[in-house]
Formats: C-alpha cells, structure tokens, sequence
C-alpha cells in the first residue's frame, strides 16, 4: 500500500543524485578552467550577467563554477571516506566476530574507545594535527565513522559462523582467515552497506564542516569553504552563503533518500524471496 | 572614506572632520559632561596584560587607559608627541644620554607615589630584557640616573639617535611601578593580570570570557579628567556580533576594524552610529609578501620583479580592502611623515612583462602551462592577509607559477614561517611603528636567530643593506638618517627581499553620543581621559 509514496522519495533521491553525479563528473566541461580563478566583477549578484548567472563572491570568483567543482570534493570525500570506514568496519568487525575470545574483547574496547569521542571532534583534531589536504580529511572522517559498520559486521558474523556451510568449510580444511573473509564476509556485507548512505550522507557533511571552519583543503573548491567565505558579507551579500548551503541540504538528502531506497528494496526482495 | 595616503590628504580629512563636528556645536553648544559608562568590544583577552613587557595593540588597547607612556602620539604636538609622564625630553650632542623631566604630583593606583626610580626601574628591568620592541631599541641602554625625584637621565654604551627614542616614546615606555615589581620575578607578576598604573583610569575586574571594567581614577594627575566614570570591554570574539550588537546599543564602540569592511557601507548609514578611519596613523600595517630566498628560483631577482610584476595593487585595495587601504610603494608607509620617500622604483601591474622576466630568467612555462610550483602560507591573523592569499594565488597562475596554499593555525604559522623556514612565499602583515629602526629593518637584516617573530626569516642576505641599516642606527643628525632611510627604502624596492602591497588602517564603528574620538594617531590604544558620552 505504500509503496508508491515510498518509491516516490526513492526517485527524487536517485534524481538529485544522479543530477549530483553527472554534474561532479562533467564539472570540467560546464566551467571550464581553475574554478577558483577571478573572472569578473567582485559581489556581482545572481542573474545580473548571463556570463555569471548566480553572481561572483568577494573576490570575483564565479559561483556557478565553485559550486559544480565542489560537488565534485564533496562527492569524492564522501565516497571516499564510506569506502575507507566500510573497509575498515568490515575487516574489524568480521575478525571480531569470526575469532572470538580474547580478540574480540580487545577490538570492540577499541571500537568502544572511538565510539565515545564524539567523531566530528575526532576528525577536527585529526586534521589540525596533520595539516590540511584531501586525503588527510578522507582518514579522518573514515576514522570516525568506521565503528558502526564494525559492529553490525561482529553482530552478523556471530550470526553466520554457526551456520552449516561454515562448518563445512571447516571439516575440508579451509584456513580460519580464509574462512572469514571468503566465506563469512560476503554473507556479512548487505546490511553492513546498508550503512553506506547514512555514511557518505554524514562525511559531506563533516567535510563541509570542517572547510567552514577553514580545515578544508584551500586550493580547491568546497562548499563549507564558500559558505564560511560567505558569512562575512551575510548582511549585504547573503546568497553567497544562502546558495552553496542550498547545494549541501540537496546532495544530503538525495544521498539519503537514495540509500534508504535501495535498502527498501533489498529488504522488500529477501521479503518476497 | 579611504585611508589617508598622504600629507594633504590628511590635512583635508582632519579639516573635513573638523567641520563635521563642528556643526553640531554651533547648533548647541557642547560641554562635555562628565560620567557615563562607555562600552567598547573587545575581541580578544591577551594572556598579558602587562604593555611593558608585551608592546602590542591589543594589550594597549585595554592595559593603555591603566598604564601611561612617558609621552603619546599627537597630531599637533612638537615631532608629534604630547607629554604624558614626561613633561620634557632632551637628548644630547654625542648621543649618548636623553633626559626626562617627569611630572609632578602623580600618584600610583594604590597610593605610592610616583618618581623617576619607576622609569629607571621600568627602562632596565623591564623594556630592556624583556620586552619584544625595547630589546631593539633599548640594547645599548647602560644605565639610568636619577640626580633627583623627578628627573631621569638614560645613559647609552653607544651613540643612539634621539629621534629613534622620540619615535619609540608612545608604544615602548609603558611605566610600571617598581615597588610592586622589585624584588619579584617580573613575567610571572599578579600585576601582569590586574595592572596597577598611573592612568586615568583603574583596573576594576576581569570576568573571563565576559568583560573587563575600568573605573574612574579620581586621583588623575590631570585633575579635570578622566570624564567617563567606566569602561566596559564587552568580549566579543565573533567579528558578526560586533556590529549587532552596535546596531542594538549594547555597545557604544567597536575598534581596530571589530565590524567587517563588507559591513561598513551598510552599518554607516544607520542613524546614530558613525564610521570612523582616523586615530590609526601611527599603527599602519603593511600588507607584505615574505619570500624564502634560500628557494634558487626566488634567489633569482628576475622571478621577484616578476612577481611584483604580476600583483594588482589597485585590485588589492578596491577588493580585499574595499578602499580602507592605500597601494604600497617600499617598506615605509605613505602616511609617515618623516621617513617616506617616493622615490624607489615602482613594479607596475603587468602580467606580459613579469611573464617576460620570467622567460628570461630561465624557467619556461612547461607543457601544462606552469613554470614551476610553490607554497604558499598566508598569515591567519587577519580576513584581508587569507584573502590576499587567495588573490596572490590567481595572480601567480596568470604568469605560469603554481601556488599551493597551506593554511595554519596563527602558533603552526609562526612555527613554519620563522622557526621551521617551511614556506616559498608567505603572507605578513607587519606593523610600521614611526621609525625604520623599531620594527621595519628587522623585516630585511641578515644575522637574526630562527624564531623571531615578524623578522627576515627568509634566508636573505644582503651586506650592502646590512651596512646602510648598520649606519644608520648610529647616526644622530636627522636630516642624515631621514637621507640613508631614504636609501633603504629604494635599495628594498630594488632588491625585493620582500614585497610590500598595500599598507592599511583600522577603521571603529562608534554611536554618535560618543565624543572626543580618534583625537590622536594611537587613539584606539591611548588613554581616553578626554572621551565622554552625550548624555
């Protein structure tokens, strides 16, 4: 009965998303050039000049190409840093469960040791410490998000090593890690990337956070960093915060929307299955 | 109203404001009133607040109203000074001792009064050794006599220009008490945090995180003033909320640019509240690109003309300064009155020649449009230094240099930049405080120890400048010293061991019931004895 409300959110997810998408991947072609470059008239206003129809900040950079350029950071780091703290959750998450005993013990009071510190405060420190730049920002996100998919991967591997067809990898001799990771994990997966969108949804988040408080990396272009470049002319010029911030509550909720979709359906097919 | 850029542009802005205020007073005639709390934003909360031993503006901007200079800055006054502890100054021929008369009939804040033995004690105990300015200034300060209670004779190992003492009158002779210091270990003093001066005002209390109180010293030595009863300094870190809450009335005043220059246009034509650009002129901060020379390519005077080459200074200033700033020519300011000259050689806005010069120099655009890379650290001090950064960026691209930006935290940039060396180029906004000697030639001198603070850290080194910067610490005629100053800034330019791009003043936002304000060139960071409020 509710289905067709619910794949009505799934589309417009999948839409923005994919608008997101196509417009990280093709950002080199619809504005060409350094993003950050000065091409016009500082503070020029959206749809004064055709040329810069959301207008230029400050220094005369054009907003257009800042905001399709950051979709491309955005959209890389939180990528990227689901698919490091994926990694990371699932390997832990699976020896934890598989081994047991005393190895179980010592990683989930590692687990727990991370889930305590809040993660926003975690990448913060991670990144001062470290300097600023993209791959530093990608492991500090990833670092602090890698503990829920460790625990749902322990739950569902505590699950599964029971199960016959473990036992029987056992009786012809596979090795334990082999066993693990070849057997285990893959069963393990579904409902650890189930987290994925709830994952990349919170690291754009993170990201622009840290960019807004001038921890992003500064020879790209980032949505955090604009906003944050934004709120000092807040009175007189508050598009140049107003439309970047716009960008990141629709990529947000497109990649949320997205995800839960996807999981519905999933979820709907071992349903019916 | 752009920043004052030359003599007579002064002239002009002071007879503008003249007759700006005025007005009002031919309309009703106005006596000040006496009492009345004034409320000021502050932006920070200094670790010291003690204005002997850390000699910078925001520390005077509160510590100034408790602790007195022996002579302040004036825009009337003989070699635009005014007594203040001091009534006279004298040096003498061989440069060897300058003599103070002091003022009579002043007490300390808790009573004691006050004699030439607080001088003698601040001079050699305190601005010598320990403070960051006097080190320089005051090295060769032997001893200080005191012939009578009211006199103090400072006496030099070598010859020291008069004029630079003058010059270094308002910003490093904060006075100290010496009875609450003798004896004590001086940096670690209670009174560093609850100061006891002279001033017209009184340390009243410090509420961290919320406000500092000065209250009326009814013992002034100046027995009209003070005419406010208090000051209140609201702290305000968020620069946003200074001007709300200026626009609120919950504060009467917000200095050294607290409101955003994006916002002085909108907040200026509010009723009741005023932008003001004057009292500033002795603190011009100069918008400086530092240069690591031991880079071989910036080693290369080609690629540093074409770099000033290819910055826009009048974009500089119209964009990133809103116009609140004047196009720099050398390492002095223009609104110097003393040491300024315009004749260096200028590096006009020309990408074709810097690429040119750059061509020459040896180092061809590569494949992908770039000559070669650097990085780039812009100081985080203040918005324009990071968005000047920016700038610097594009302006670099435009003649095929790959600039890399690394953003710090102000402790990481003072660590890369002047300690660790870690940088190409570096964005700096130094201070021009009246004369060369006190904080500009340390920009450009070779033979400087690692870490200090606002110095050459770039590894150049040039003797011929060493030695006119040599001379001329030791010359006493004047018109000599202004003559080899005038040579320094033209062998800079030349050089370029660093480039200067625009030198720019704070603005304050104030109410109009606010009175007396920016009456001297250090107002923001003077004592405000005279200031008071239209009831």
């Amino acid at each position: 009965m509710k289905r067709p409300v619910r794949s009505l959110s799934g589309m417009v997810g999948i839409a923005i998303l994919a608008a997101l998408v196509l417009v990280a991947v093709f950002a080199p072609l619809i504005s060409p050039g350094d993003p950050l470059a000065i091409t016009a008239r500082p503070l020029l206003p959206p749809l004064a000049d055709w040329a810069h129809p959301l207008g230029t900040d400050r220094l005369g950079r054009d907003l257009v190409a800042g905001l399709v350029h950051g979709a491309r950071t955005s959209l890389a780091v939180g990528l990227a840093a689901a698919v490091a703290s994926l990694m990371i959750g699932s390997i832990i998450g699976t020896l934890a469960g598989f081994l047991g005993g005393w190895t179980d013990e010592a990683l989930m009071r590692v687990t727990d040791a991370f889930q305590t510190v809040p993660g926003f405060l975690l990448a913060l420190a991670f990144v001062s410490v470290a300097g600023p730049s993209l791959p530093v920002i990608v492991l500090a996100i990833a670092l602090s998000a890698w503990t829920g998919p460790a625990r749902v991967a322990r739950a569902e591997v505590l699950s599964l090593r029971e199960r016959d067809f473990v036992a029987s990898a056992r009786v012809i001799g596979m090795h334990p890690l082999e066993i693990a990771f070849r057997e285990i994990l893959p069963n393990a997966l579904p409902p650890v990337l189930a987290l994925s969108s709830v994952i990349v949804a919170a690291a754009i988040l993170t990201e622009a956070a840290l960019s807004f408080l001038g921890l992003g990396d500064p020879n790209r272009v980032t949505w955090g960093g604009m906003i944050a470049e934004g709120r000092a002319v807040l009175r007189s010029a508050p598009y140049l915060s107003i439309i970047p911030g716009i960008a990141l509550v629709l990529a947000v909720l497109g990649v949320y929307l997205a995800g839960e979709a996807t999981v519905e359906r999933a979820a709907r097919r071992v349903g019916h299955a | 109203m752009p920043i004052i850029a030359n003599r007579r542009q002064l002239l002009m802005g002071s007879a503008m404001l003249l007759a700006s205020t005025a007005l009002p007073n031919i309309a009703r005639a106005q006596e000040p009133t006496k009492g009345g709390r004034l409320v000021v934003a502050a932006d920070s909360e200094p670790r010291n607040l003690n204005p002997a031993i850390v000699a910078s503006n925001g520390v005077f901007f509160i510590s100034s109203k408790v602790i007195e200079p022996l002579a302040e800055s004036s825009y009337e006054g003989k070699d635009g000074l005014e007594p203040r502890l001091a009534t006279s100054w004298e040096g003498s021929e061989d440069g060897k001792t300058v003599s103070f008369k002091l003022r009579e009939g002043v007490t300390w804040h808790d009573g004691k009064p006050f004699t030439a033995k607080d001088v003698a004690f601040s001079a050699l105990q305190v601005w010598k050794p320990l403070q960051n300015l006097g080190r320089v200034v005051f090295k060769d300060l032997e001893a200080v006599d005191t012939p009578d209670e009211h006199t103090a004779i400072f006496r030099f190992a070598k010859p020291t220009p008069f004029q630079l003492i003058r010059n270094a009158l308002p910003a490093l002779t904060s006075v100290v008490p010496a009875h609450l210091y003798e004896g004590t270990d001086i940096e670690a003093n209670p009174a560093n945090n609850k100061p006891v001066g002279t001033g017209p005002f009184t340390f009243a209390e410090h509420k961290p995180g919320e406000f500092y109180r000065l209250a009326r010293n009814e013992n002034y030595w100046d027995k009209s003033k003070p005419l406010l009863d208090e000051i209140i300094y609201r702290v305000l870190p968020d620069r946003a909320a200074a001007a709300g809450a200026l626009e609120a009335e919950e504060i009467q005043l917000a200095a050294f640019s607290a409101v955003p220059l994006a916002d002085l246009t909108r907040i200026g034509k509010e009723d009741g509240i005023t932008v003001i650009t004057k009292g500033y002129e002795a603190l011009t901060y100069q918008l400086v690109v530092e240069i690591n020379h031991r880079r071989k390519e910036l080693a290369d005077l080609k690629v540093r003309q074409a770099i000033a080459h290819a910055i826009d200074k009048k974009f500089v200033v119209d964009t990133i300064f809103l116009g609140y700033a004047a196009p720099a020519t050398g390492p002095v300011p223009a609104n110097d009155k003393q040491f300024y000259t315009t004749d260096v050689p200028a590096y006009a806005f020309d990408t074709a020649k810097a690429n040119a010069l750059l061509d020459e120099a040896g180092y061809p655009k590569g494949a992908n449009g770039t000559r070669f890379a650097l990085k780039l650290l812009p100081a985080p001090y203040f918005n324009e230094t990071k968005q000047f950064g920016d700038y610097l960026r594009q302006a670099l691209a435009k003649i095929g240099i790959d600039a890399q930006i690394v953003n710090n935290d102000a402790a990481a940039h003072q660590k890369a930049v002047y300690t660790d060396h870690d940088f190409d180029l570096a964005v700096a906004p130094p201070v021009f405080r009246g004369d060369p000697a006190i904080s500009t030639t340390i920009l450009v001198q070779s033979g400087l120890p690692d870490g200090v603070p606002f110095s050459n850290q770039g590894g150049y080194k040039n003797e011929r400048l060493d030695a006119l910067i040599a001379e001329a610490a030791g010359t006493l005629d004047e018109a000599k010293r202004v003559a080899l100053y005038h040579d320094f800034q033209k062998q800079v330019v030349e050089d370029l061991p660093l480039i200067n791009v625009a030198d720019w003043g704070f603005t304050s936002v104030a109410r109009t019931s606010v009175k007396n304000l920016a009456n001297n060139p250090r107002w923001a960071v003077s004592g405000w004895a005279d200031t008071w409020l239209e009831q």
